[in-house]
């Protein structure tokens, strides 16, 4: 077993559905500062430095890291750029805590971003898929999120009124996150009526398209009460992936989640998830992704997701509250929503949370991915 | 010993892919400052805290990361520090006078007579705005003055955003397994994939390993046309890149006799009728295009729901 790790810092960005003051570098600057300014530490303090984004195609700079380095004032560090699709923040997360975990350095930053008003971003997403194989018939990750969707609403009665809920429920959080920039709350019946963009994916299902930044550092426990007397203590964080052309592949269960949740479950002495977690941040790119996360997290039996949200379990005043802070429903710079998860979450067990502190949060989940099903991971945070 | 494998590469057709995006990209405070005092032909750099002038202007020190503290007007003159020359123009670093930096621009001369070291001048291009190429580069003058930095009162407010575009060209190799796919597809019209380690149904698209079992997958199969949907999404959204005129349906389709899905469209007339009727497990047939098949899954146009 390797050294704790523990987050220690946090800082994120206002985030906008564009930012015309500030270029990509000086977006990654404010959240930077920010979470140097939190772990009470300057740049000076910091060993090993992980930038997370999206693919290059999203803001057409090869190398971001390296503009970003100038713009951070890490000139000298060790630094190296995670991508990994939607899950890039969380991904790049998992890297600093490996470096931290296996000694190699004592304190890590991560930082996390994505300026989506740059570039086309459904076309971008779509050059995920095999240019041989399908590239020519892709819809970003609208068409195949939205065409799960359908298979499971026959299966696992994920209708379209339980995904609307979860729309409801996080835009309503958004409300009181100062970081989030989409503040409107909305009903089932708007949700259920309005545009639809890959039936069954409607307008409201979807979530802002953001300029933003997150950063969190990670220190090991020696280093971390110089920083705070409450750190978040990680005590599991795994990513998997499947193969996508795979036979015997489920459209109805996250298995790469499923597979993640067992080893983090684990190794955090997780054995009833919906008792246990005080809080649960997850990435929901469409409303009824939430839905299928219940389920792969063991939060609930599957087929049991729409009856979840309905019950209000889920809501800020549930036994299970999902997504207080509202979720990407609020914002969603994609590169960086995996920290920015991570971010709430830890400041809920630090007992910080700026909006939507859960009473005595103790032990919170969180949730991350890239693509449909592809690549998903889960991380436990305790107080 | 080593022994290197008996593989040597060969020549083959590639598949040609062209990705062409357009952006908007946002330069920032200084950079937008800097390429909106492109048009009154002033170079502008940025103070920082320690002290350094840095020309074109940055938000932050690459040395100490601190923010810069103000705007000043760089001298139009300045030495060479480096130099190459590329697709017959000459590229150069060029320091300005005064300035800690250096940066990239053309030097309007021939190379033999281009030194390190030697002093250059920028020559403006009329009619470019918002551009460093408003700069049409550096021309030789070994009489120029060491130019000063001064103080910038009121400069230009900042470029928000620019347009910009990219268009990438590739050329992809097949390998053995989409080569030969895509040759049966063009050759004779019909889809094959592999079978897998341990059973019949074969593999879409086809390759050499398993992923289930990661064993060596087995002998080629022809898959029929038909098939039926695993899931499927009924387009109404346009986007940049998009192929086919909404709505329609994004299928992913199991092919019979295979065990893999592929991904295709099927044309649609009436919405409501696409949502109730069309769905997991909606048998569907390929729709071939006419005349000669260019070898790719294209030469399916689309898909249709059987009638059964």
């Amino acid at each position: 077993m390797g050294h704790h790790v523990a987050i220690v810092g946090v800082g994120q960005t206002h985030h906008a559905r564009r930012r015309t003051d500030v270029s990509q570098a000086g977006l990654v600057r404010e959240a930077v500062d920010r979470a140097l300014a939190d772990a009470n530490m300057e740049m000076g303090d910091i060993d090993t430095i992980v930038v997370a984004t999206g693919p290059v195609l999203f803001g057409a700079v090869n190398h971001p890291e390296l503009w970003v380095a100038n713009a951070i004032g890490a000139q000298g560090k060790p630094i190296v750029r995670v991508t990994s699709g939607g899950g890039a923040g969380f991904a790049g997360a998992l890297a600093g805590y490996y470096q931290v975990a296996g000694g190699y350095a004592g304190r890590t930053l991560v930082v996390a971003y994505d300026k989506l008003s740059e570039g086309p971003l459904q076309y971008s997403i779509s050059t995920l898929y095999d240019p041989f194989w399908g590239r020519e018939f892709a819809v970003g990750i609208m068409g195949f999120s939205a065409a799960y969707w359908r298979a499971r609403m026959d299966v696992l009665g994920h209708t379209e009124e339980a995904a609307a809920m979860v729309s409801v429920k996080n835009r309503r959080n958004s409300i009181a996150n100062p970081y989030a920039h989409m503040k409107k709350e909305v009903t089932v019946e708007d949700v259920l009526n309005s545009k639809p963009l890959c039936w069954p994916i409607k307008l409201l299902d979807v979530p802002p398209i953001s300029d933003g930044a997150a950063a969190i550092v990670l220190s090991n426990e020696k280093l971390a009460a110089k920083s705070t007397q409450r750190p978040a203590i990680i005590k599991g964080m795994a990513y998997c992936c499947e193969a996508d052309n795979a036979p015997e592949r489920s459209l109805m269960i996250s298995e790469p989640l499923a597979i993640a949740a067992k080893k983090v479950y684990r190794a955090a002495g997780i054995t009833n998830p919906r008792r246990q977690f005080d809080v649960v941040e997850v990435q929901e790119p469409y409303s009824c992704f939430e839905l299928n996360y219940y389920e792969s997290l063991g939060l609930c039996p599957p087929g049991e997701a729409a009856d979840l949200v309905a019950s209000g379990a889920t809501d800020l005043d549930g036994d299970i509250p999902v997504n207080p802070s509202g979720g990407c429903m609020g914002a969603n710079p994609i590169g960086a929503v995996g920290v920015v998860r991570l971010i709430e979450a830890a400041t809920q067990v630090m007992g910080r949370n700026e909006s939507h502190q859960i009473k005595d949060a103790k032990l919170a989940l969180v949730q991350s991915g890239g693509g449909w099903a592809n690549l998903r991971g889960c991380a436990v945070l305790s107080a | 010993m080593f022994s290197a494998p008996e593989s040597m590469p060969l020549d083959m057709p590639t598949f040609h892919a062209e990705i062409s995006l357009p952006y908007t990209l946002t330069p920032g405070r200084a950079a937008g400052t800097f390429l909106a005092e492109m048009k009154n032909k002033r170079i502008v750099g940025s103070r920082m805290a320690n002290g350094d002038i840095v020309a074109p202007a940055q938000d932050f020190s690459a040395s100490d990361g601190e923010p810069m503290t103000n705007f000043v007007e760089a001298p139009q003159t300045g030495e060479i520090t480096a130099f190459t020359r590329v697709d017959g123009n000459i590229i150069a670093f060029i320091r300005l006078d005064g300035c800690s930096n250096q940066f990239p621009h053309r030097i309007l001369d021939q190379l033999d007579n281009v030194k390190i070291g030697a002093r250059v001048k920028a020559e403006w291009e009329d009619g470019v705005e918002q551009s460093i190429l408003a700069i049409k580069g550096f021309v030789l003058a070994p009489d120029a003055e060491v130019g000063t930095v001064r103080a910038l009162d009121e400069v230009e407010e900042a470029i928000g955003s620019l347009p910009y575009s990219m268009a990438l060209q590739y050329e992809h190799a097949y390998g053995p397994y989409y080569g030969r796919m895509f040759d049966e597809i063009k050759g004779f019209g019909r889809v094959m994939g592999v079978r897998g380690s341990s059973n019949d149904d074969a593999l879409l698209p086809p390759r050499e390993i398993d992923d289930i079992t990661h064993k060596p997958t087995g002998t080629w199969k022809t898959c029929a046309d038909t098939g039926t949907i695993r899931g499927c999404s009924i387009i109404n959204m346009e986007f940049i890149g998009q192929t086919l005129k909404p709505p329609y349906v994004y299928a992913e389709i199991v092919l019979d006799g295979a065990s893999t899905r592929l991904i295709h469209f099927i044309e649609i007339d009436d919405v409501e009728y696409a949502k109730k009727n069309i769905g997991p497990g909606t048998r569907v047939r390929a729709i071939w295009t006419q005349g000669e098949r260019k070898g790719s899954m294209a030469d399916i146009e689309r898909f249709e729901v059987i009638d059964e």
